[in-house]
């Protein structure tokens, strides 16, 4: 891996003498008058879910370890809790779970980001200095890509970073006919065998989603590709593009400049359109810089998602120290706007999970992170029984408003499932139409969580089987349409098929219940669901766990449950 | 005008007379891209909504009962979220090329007027402007997807 002298030079020079203007604050603050201070009793506040005291949230940025602390930045409005006024807040940690916070690290200061710093990546160079590459909005709004570096690498906190007087590194220009409004989100750059970087950014032409390539051989200057890594036609904007390695037959994640005959590649895209994500598996051709999905793989909004739900702006990072790949993303709010500003902020971050291509080739698997599981409290067993047709059961002696649940069902009477309809091909359709308290065969199974005592309010998530054609059909289903006597709410249900051959292996489900989060992965992560909820009655200490069965036939199953306890989010720094 | 864009872009609304008399009357609309005639139907919800901002406020000088008041107070608190959060957020979103914030900000003062319109539990005296609002709310929405 031929690395420039003239490169390292120059990076050297940059990182001792800091050679940039670090301006004073010029914080541009919009005079947002809302209402004054927030309500006293926040039913709706997690307790083990990333989020800052108060305000707006949105995409993840610049994730990575260094030094062995984790850093998560994040798009943040001090200001209020609408979108606005967005700096990168900035908070560390040693394990994922429990976080630093710190002040903002990035900051409009520059011409190239006085009008907003918005998305980006960390990319580690080859000895371990990590540097971002991020979006900014200049004074003509329009989408530029800038650099930033530590101001002291000596700092295990990396608090402050500096800006390159050089910005904006790669902008919209007549000759390369960008579109000014449509260019943003680097991801985290790739070394190729070559000596030369690459990075891409969303970006659309028309209603053509694109990744612009970009390459450099010293991180400074960068020349824009003839063609793009990949594009995909109609499906517009693409926001938070994510393309890295994973391997073959393996859970380990590897670092993302790593190419050859163990890796697959994957390219992830957020669409602007539908709210939506989507990810291909498919062949990095170093030498045409170009990505080709496998066959098979559907290159759209209805292809694969890490999840169903509510979930976007996602971005990975390689954990060098434990070899994984760690999958984080942004869950906003299904409140109204209104309700928002009355609690004071809006969006958190969903759990970390790890991420790795699944035996068969075909598609990603997600699972939280192992740290999480030390917030487990006391657990709540229950062994292997039986749950008839139209029945449930009540989990006591867990919070059930903080609570980590695995349940696993088991079917005897596969015969008994209803025939699939060819046409049901939209799993959130069928999830919409068929919500829990629509009978069937063999489910709805699973779980109601966040219930109140009469059943008034409850959030189920569940199965249902079918038999389709040669197989059997796992459709799960997160269903909020009961979950909150509060209208105000979008209470849109989700759903995905689940790859899971109830034949051969039980169901399984694991839900992370917080207050007004539901993540739940079926199938030991094949088909991930996140839900905000948002109860009116079934909060605090008056919410309640069930399992159930509203099908005509019985399972089986066995359940644990644990109370989960708080995560820190404000540990002091040890300077 | 061109009045082709105008017609194009209203068909992709769920309202497309209240979208093309709207966009048709409105000067601007003239020199207007599709951003422009977004930027257009903000302005537009914004009227709107700041006109029944002040009906509310003209209507609470008056003698009223209890649950009329407490509606309207609502309301009010309401449409200040429209006015305060939902438009600026929307401006700012189009002007820096993020739609999907204009679009939630947009579609949300439809969601703020229907929770005022359910404020009443009788006779809700601002049923009109509430459909106003809430019908340049979903064609706002729809123009900027």
């Amino acid at each position: 891996m031929a690395i420039s002298s003239a490169w390292l030079v120059f990076c050297f020079l940059l990182l001792r003498h800091a050679v940039v203007e670090l301006e004073a604050s010029h914080h541009v603050y919009r005079n947002l008058q809302v209402s004054s201070s927030p309500s006293e009793h926040q039913p709706y506040r997690t307790s083990y879910h990333f989020q800052p005291p108060q305000n707006w949230i949105n995409d993840p940025n610049g994730p990575m370890i260094y030094r062995g602390l984790y850093h998560l930045f994040y798009q943040y409005n001090p200001k209020g809790a609408v979108w606005g006024n967005i700096v990168w807040a900035h908070s560390t940690s040693t394990d994922l779970v429990n976080w630093t916070p710190h002040e903002p690290a990035i900051y409009p200061s520059q011409q190239s980001d006085i009008n907003g710093c918005w998305s980006g990546s960390t990319t580690i160079l080859p000895w371990g200095t990590p540097v971002i590459l991020y979006t900014g909005i200049d004074p003509q709004d329009q989408q530029v890509q800038n650099l930033a570096i530590p101001k002291n690498l000596s700092d295990p906190y990396l608090r402050e970073w500096v800006k390159s007087p050089k910005n904006p590194l790669m902008a919209p220009t007549s000759a390369n006919q960008i579109n000014a409004s449509s260019f943003r989100d680097p991801t985290s750059a790739w070394l190729g065998p070559d000596g030369t970087w690459r990075v891409i950014i969303g970006s659309k032409r028309h209603t053509r989603g694109l990744a612009i390539l970009y390459r450099s051989k010293d991180f400074i200057r960068w020349v824009k590709s003839q063609h793009p890594l990949h594009s995909a036609k109609d499906t517009g904007m693409w926001e938070c593009p994510d393309f890295f390695p994973v391997l073959v037959n393996s859970e380990l994640g590897v670092d993302t400049s790593i190419m050859g005959p163990d890796v697959k590649h994957v390219l992830k895209v957020s669409l602007d359109n539908t709210k939506h994500e989507y990810y291909t598996i498919g062949t990095y051709n170093l030498g045409k810089d170009n990505y080709v999905p496998d066959k098979g793989q559907v290159d759209s909004d209805s292809g694969l998602r890490y999840d169903y739900g509510k979930y976007y702006a996602s971005k990975t990072f390689f954990d060098s120290a434990k070899n994984r790949r760690i999958l984080l993303g942004w869950i906003n709010e299904s409140s109204s706007v209104n309700d928002d500003i009355k609690k004071g902020w809006s969006g958190v971050q969903a759990i970390p999970r790890i991420l790795w291509l699944d035996t068969s080739g075909k598609q990603l698997v997600q699972w939280p992170i192992r740290e999480i599981e030390k917030l487990r409290g006391h657990e709540v067993h229950l062994p292997k029984q039986v749950l008839e047709g139209g029945s449930a059961l009540e989990v006591s002696g867990v919070t059930a408003v903080q609570a980590d649940v695995e349940v696993s069902f088991g079917i005897s009477e596969l015969e008994k499932a209803e025939v699939l309809n060819p046409s049901w091909t939209n799993p959130q359709e069928l999830c919409s139409k068929k919500g829990a308290s629509v009978k069937g065969g063999l489910g709805p199974f699973g779980l109601l969580v966040l219930a109140s005592k009469g059943l008034q309010e409850y959030t189920a998530v569940f199965f249902r089987i079918f038999k389709g054609h040669n197989k059997y059909v796992v459709l799960m289903c997160s269903d909020q349409s009961r979950s909150s006597l509060n209208n105000n709410n979008d209470k849109t249900n989700y759903g995905a098929f689940l790859d899971v051959d109830p034949s051969r292996e039980k169901v399984s489900l694991r839900s992370l219940i917080d207050h007004s989060i539901v993540e739940s992965f079926g199938g030991k992560g094949k088909a991930c669901i996140t839900a905000r909820v948002y109860p009116t009655l079934a909060i605090d200490d008056k919410a309640h766990l069930h399992v159930f069965n509203n099908g005509t036939e019985n399972v089986q199953f066995t359940l644990s449950a644990w109370s989960m306890k708080k995560a820190r989010l404000d540990l002091e720094s040890k300077l | 005008m061109d009045v082709r864009l105008i017609e194009q872009t209203c068909k992709q609304t769920p309202l497309y007379d209240v979208c093309v008399s709207i966009l048709k009357s409105d000067s601007r609309s003239s020199k207007a891209d599709v951003t422009g005639l977004a930027l257009i139907m903000v302005d537009v919800l914004k009227a709107k909504a700041t006109g029944t901002t002040n009906y509310i406020k003209t209507l609470l000088r008056g003698n009223l009962k209890g649950d009329v008041r407490r509606g309207l107070s609502s309301c009010a608190d309401l449409y200040n979220t429209v006015l305060e959060a939902d438009i600026p957020v929307a401006i700012e979103a189009l002007q820096k090329g993020d739609p999907k914030f204009a679009e939630q900000a947009a579609n949300d003062a439809g969601i703020e007027a229907r929770s005022c319109e359910s404020s009443f539990s009788g006779h809700s005296p601002l049923t009109e402007s509430n459909k106003s609002v809430q019908d340049v709310s979903s064609v706002a929405a729809a123009i900027v997807r």
